[in-house]
């Protein structure tokens, strides 16, 4: 694929060729591809994860027949359990039907969703990082570049709210949070809020790895209450020093 | 203009990526330079709070080379050994070619095809992918041989 040579007016004696290297000409794409992308993603991702767990599953099947694996213990206490303790721990329906754990195949689409934010996370913040002619000074400096230029970059806005209580969490507010702008469910609010959690994965996904570019491990948690608003909890392992 | 003798690439947890240099001999004097620049990159880095450029500028110089460093915000270190020569090297054409070096890093690294074969978690270093023990993926080496053709350190390719 040939480049075609920029006109930069810079103070280097390099030839044009160089200077072409050090400043590609961006390359552009319609906003609007993105979105559509991540939709079919979603759904492909659940058709593919359904299949991988039907085929894990067979597997497993064999090898408990073959005798070479205990049967697994039955799993029906569970839901029961965690529904009574639900209730007991919150009045609002809301918190219901967000604490209840994800089913195994949404567990497994969210896995590889977020793993794909990851790898593109890491490399925006690697090409983003090529503007900047100076290092991060510490942990908010970081936290800050993402939610400024980082954000911008993918949704067109930066973040609205960020707190921190300066020991290695962070939190992440945005009010009108791109990729929930446009869910609704004909179920009501309250089936759109539990369905909206595995959009979270990807853009969930991005954050980490970003992050992880950027010197900063640590895990991130996602939370919407109300669509389109929606958190994220940046929590840093404690340092051993 | 400047002549390059080797670029060199490190990751954050100093391991080398690659050293490529232009030179025809002495390809291991260049691990060295590398190695050596290392210790007084981490040096430079420890100043504070003041120094938080990215351009490390002139390091040291040996025998018949001029050492230079750059730090990514993404902690990749860059090193340039450059011929030691009279004229006066320019800041500005220095910084140009590391921002070549990381644009290259960067679109060797997007490549999504990296991750294949490879479980790659989240404590895994993101630029071991591209070590170059492997020598399957030469993406990154020949970014940087065009890099050295474009700034004339490197003879043009020849035209099969």
């Amino acid at each position: 694929m040939s480049r075609l040579p920029t006109h930069n007016p810079s103070s280097t004696s390099l030839p044009s060729a160089a200077q072409t290297l050090t400043d590609p000409e961006p390359k552009q794409v319609d906003a609007a591809v993105l979105d559509y992308l991540l939709i079919e993603l979603t759904n492909t991702l659940k058709h593919s994860a359904a299949v991988a767990n039907k085929r894990l599953k067979e597997r497993e099947a064999e090898l408990i027949k073959a005798g070479l694996l205990a049967p697994p213990l039955p799993r029906k206490d569970h839901p029961g359990v965690r529904d009574s303790m639900n209730s007991t721990t919150s009045s609002t329906s809301n918190r219901n039907n967000n604490a209840k754990p994800l089913d195994e195949t949404e567990e497994a689409v969210r896995v590889r969703l977020e793993n794909i934010g990851m790898a593109v996370g890491g490399n925006l913040a690697e090409r983003l990082s090529r503007s900047r002619s100076t290092r991060f000074a510490d942990p908010l400096d970081t936290v800050k570049f993402l939610c400024k230029d980082v954000w911008s970059a993918i949704w067109d806005k930066p973040v609205d709210n960020l707190r921190t209580n300066h020991r290695g969490i962070y939190v992440l507010q945005d009010n009108s949070f791109k990729p929930l702008l446009r869910i609704s469910s004909s179920q009501g609010s309250q089936e759109a809020l539990r369905r909206s959690r595995l959009y979270l994965a990807y853009p969930t996904g991005l954050i980490k790895g970003a992050l992880q570019r950027l010197g900063l491990l640590g895990v991130v948690l996602p939370e919407t209450t109300t669509l389109p608003q929606c958190t994220f909890q940046v929590k840093q392992p404690k340092a051993s020093s | 203009m400047v002549k390059v003798n080797a670029i060199a690439l490190v990751s954050p947890l100093n391991h080398p990526i690659i050293v490529r240099s232009f030179s025809l001999s002495d390809h291991l004097k260049y691990n060295y330079v590398a190695h050596t620049s290392l210790d007084v990159i981490e040096e430079r880095i420890a100043l504070g709070p003041k120094f938080m450029d990215c351009y490390l500028g002139h390091l040291y110089s040996l025998e018949d080379v001029a050492v230079y460093g750059y730090v990514t915000p993404t902690r990749i270190k860059i090193i340039l050994a450059l011929e030691l020569a009279d004229a006066v090297v320019r800041d500005a054409d220095v910084v140009a070619i590391f921002k070549a070096v990381h644009t290259a890093y960067h679109e060797s690294m997007s490549n999504p095809f990296l991750r294949l074969n490879t479980m790659v978690d989240f404590t895994t270093d993101p630029s071991s992918l591209l070590n170059m023990q492997t020598k399957e993926w030469k993406g990154l080496e020949q970014r940087i041989d065009n890099i050295g053709r474009a700034i004339g350190s490197l003879p043009p390719e020849p035209t099969s």
